[in-house]
């Protein structure tokens, strides 16, 4: 089948991925790739039209498969200048959660719910309804929304209120977590190790296996 | 190496009328299995090394293609170049390089990240099963020492081992501080208690994870981290070609290559460390790789050229289950937890041939006796074996929604349901067993050098045990990063020059090596790019 990666006319076997065509061509590739074929890192991001397409789609070169026709150009990868920051202290506040939601992500409440986000995601996520729930408070649920996020910036880059719904995400996911979890067992297994009740003898007799 | 296995239609149906198949323990002894069929115990495609602190040592003929190669660089290249100062500097930022960066920082150090691609970008990000650490009742760290020493066949050092097993409890709470989240069950009287999966070859449950993409969570948090700390610059993009070091010999500093601005540049910095993962993507003794686009060797080709010491280089983990077929999707990997959790492993006999949660080293020498032997499972020229999803999905019916939501949506992608087919796997590189040399601080021979993570050695001896991976290159990462910060205090301004290469190169002459075979290599075989074509797009 034929195929057009960043304006190069590419002949692409059955099953392949753009990525695997894109090499298997010839072109040389120094970035816009990672985990190749996981779909994990985000690093691979293109911008695809199929044959009798009108709209294009964003997705990942690694587990996106060759189609007839199909039209292609990597998406450079650029770091958001608008940056969020905070630092997760464990002595504050939880009581504060909700608060912090809108003091980090201020933008967050002026969602103008295009579905820029929805459509931009290459996992398919409901990036917008977690920005809704984030927003509404419901911190736990929206935080799950963002489960398989990849953190590939595609939402980033198509919010037009610079809300940064992936970055929104990961800190409701973060915080929630640093804030919350808290095990028995490890807890049990810290004090134990830190009051020197168990050490390690690095001479005790190990047996190799049979 | 394989002969042709038994067609797959035929395989299936065996599969189905025996499933799930009854055990069948080896036949004969582990020892003979890993002898005669584990790629480590072949001389077939090794090369004795000639030159540096290894010379009359065994290594893949792949990687000693380039630990004996020249230098990218030489003192006309470096000559009038800029020098940007730095306390720390960390050289790939994955799961090492993102600990060690941030307890570098927040030891007051000024840390600058150098990432090959981009922050993140690595075999940490992939990995799916869990982190191992000792925290159930039932468990202690001694036994977790025991079992990652047992499982190394005795060779790795007993005090590293100690050391990274008595900070795993530790480094679970630091995740957990950084926002990283990990399956928990309901104990008896309702506490909270960490789920925990059971790692081939150990003797408890030891594997804690976030579903089967225990990678993926562990890295976005630690990204985010380190973009966010006010006291670490990152630079993507911006591959080490070479070290810097003095007249003695210190490490002072690297040679990047901006691939943006395509410029040669200096850093130069009080603690180098090196945090650049493994060799995967070198395909030892030509098996897929389920490793990441960046695994080339580039810490172990620098750190050995500049005189450091490596150990158990002729040694690699073979994943049991990578993917085997379609071809496309070969390599992808299939966690350990799926054989953790009860999946089966037949051959094209619908028989079982070996204990599925046996050594990694173990079980996948004993697949590849099966392939060897005509006992395997062919399907469109792919040989592989069986692993029976499809029982344990009957047993476990949540398993896919729940806790191997990975693996579910890898066999979408192959066209397979998994609730009703087997998957074809297959042996699969995995993982580079040895390393540097370092010490409990992740101090390297070389002064002035650090390293941490899959680029270190001598943890895991010559077999890994699933999970031992995350926690090495956290507790090393953590450990080396501070040690770095502390020796970086000093703040003394150390000549930079390329002071190795003089020796390095006349070497390279002694032994009769040719001079023009260059590396670090920094993309993989298919990238269609010559370290020598990096370089090009510098002059």
């Amino acid at each position: 089948m034929r195929i057009e990666i960043d304006g190069r006319k590419i002949t692409a076997a059955d099953g392949t991925t753009l990525l695997g065509a894109w090499l298997a061509a010839g072109h040389p590739l120094v970035d816009h790739v990672g985990c190749m074929g996981q779909g994990v890192c985000g690093a691979c991001r293109v911008l695809v039209r199929r044959a009798g397409q009108d709209e294009a789609t964003t997705e990942l070169a690694c587990v996106t498969r060759a189609e007839d026709g199909l039209q292609a150009a990597f998406l450079d990868d650029t770091t958001p200048h608008r940056a969020h920051p905070y630092h997760l202290d464990p002595t504050h506040d939880s009581w504060d959660a909700h608060g912090r939601v809108t003091e980090v992500f201020p933008e967050a409440p002026s969602c103008r719910h295009c579905d820029g986000c929805n459509n931009a995601c290459p996992v398919d996520l409901e990036v917008h309804e977690g920005v809704v729930a984030a927003v509404a408070g419901d911190l736990v649920a929206a935080a799950g929304r963002f489960e398989d996020c990849v953190m590939c910036d595609l939402c980033t880059t198509a919010c037009p209120e610079h809300i940064a719904p992936n970055h929104l995400g990961l800190f409701l996911r973060r915080m929630t977590t640093s804030l919350s979890l808290r095990p028995d067992d490890l807890l049990r297994r810290l004090h134990e190790i830190e009051r020197g009740h168990m050490t390690i003898d690095v001479h005790a007799s190990v047996e190799e296996r049979g | 190496m394989t002969s042709a296995g038994i067609p797959y239609e035929h395989a299936v149906e065996a599969w189905r009328a025996a499933a799930p198949a009854p055990p069948r323990s080896l036949d004969v002894p582990a020892a003979d299995v890993l002898a005669a069929h584990h790629p480590d115990h072949q001389a077939h495609g090794t090369t004795t090394l000639r030159v540096g602190a290894n010379a009359g040592d065994r290594c893949p003929s792949v990687l000693a293609d380039l630990l004996e190669s020249a230098s990218l660089v030489d003192d006309v290249d470096i000559a009038g170049t800029a020098v940007a100062d730095t306390d720390v500097v960390v050289v790939g930022g994955g799961g090492a390089g993102c600990a060690a960066a941030l307890t570098a920082a927040d030891q007051g150090a000024r840390v600058l990240v150098l990432n090959k691609l981009r922050l993140g970008d690595s075999n940490t990000v992939m990995a799916e099963g869990g982190i191992q650490a000792a925290v159930a009742p039932e468990d202690s760290l001694q036994r977790h020492f025991a079992d990652t020493v047992r499982a190394g066949h005795l060779a790795g050092s007993r005090d590293l081992v100690a050391a990274m097993v008595h900070d795993g409890p530790d480094v679970i709470r630091w995740l957990i501080q950084l926002g990283v989240t990990f399956d928990t069950v309901a104990g008896d009287a309702g506490e909270v208690l960490m789920a925990r999966g059971r790692a081939g070859g150990t003797t408890v449950p030891r594997i804690l994870s976030c579903r089967d993409h225990t990678g993926l969570e562990i890295m976005r948090s630690l990204r985010e981290a380190v973009a966010l700390h006010p006291g670490i610059v990152v630079r993507d993009h911006a591959p080490v070609v070479e070290l810097l070091t003095d007249t003695h010999g210190r490490c002072t500093g690297a040679v990047v290559v901006d691939l943006v601005s395509n410029a040669v540049q200096l850093v130069r910095a009080n603690a180098v460390l090196l945090t650049t993962g493994g060799a995967g993507r070198l395909y030892v003794g030509s098996f897929p790789s389920s490793n990441h686009y960046g695994a080339t060797a580039d810490g172990l080709v620098l750190a050995y050229r500049a005189g450091a010491r490596l150990v158990d280089v002729d040694s690699f983990q073979y994943h049991p289950t990578g993917l085997a077929w379609p071809s496309a999707l070969v390599g992808q990997l299939i966690t350990e937890a799926a054989r953790g959790a009860g999946a089966l492993l037949v051959n094209g006999h619908g028989e079982r041939f070996v204990d599925e949660v046996a050594p990694r080293d173990v079980v996948a020498a004993a697949m590849l006796r099966e392939m060897a032997d005509g006992r395997a499972v062919e399907r469109d020229g792919q040989v592989g074996l069986l692993l029976d999803v499809p029982s344990l999905v009957a047993d476990q019916p949540e398993i896919l929604t729940d806790r191997l939501v990975t693996l579910a949506k890898l066999a979408a992608r192959a066209g397979v349901d998994p609730t009703a087919e087997p998957l074809m796997v297959r042996p699969t590189l995995h993982y580079q067993n040895g390393g540097v040399v370092i010490d409990e601080h992740g101090a390297t021979g070389v002064a002035g050098l650090w390293c941490a993570g899959e680029v270190a050695g001598g943890i895991h001896g010559r077999n890994r045990v699933m999970g031992n991976a995350l926690l090495d290159i956290l507790a090393f990462g953590r450990r080396a990063g501070r040690a770095a910060a502390h020796a970086a205090g000093e703040r003394i301004r150390r000549p930079v020059g390329l002071h190795h290469l003089q020796q390095w190169q006349r070497g390279l002459v002694d032994a009769g090596l040719p001079l023009d075979r260059r590396a670090p290599l920094l993309f993989p075989p298919e990238s269609n790019v010559t370290p020598d074509d990096v370089m090009a797009r510098c002059r």
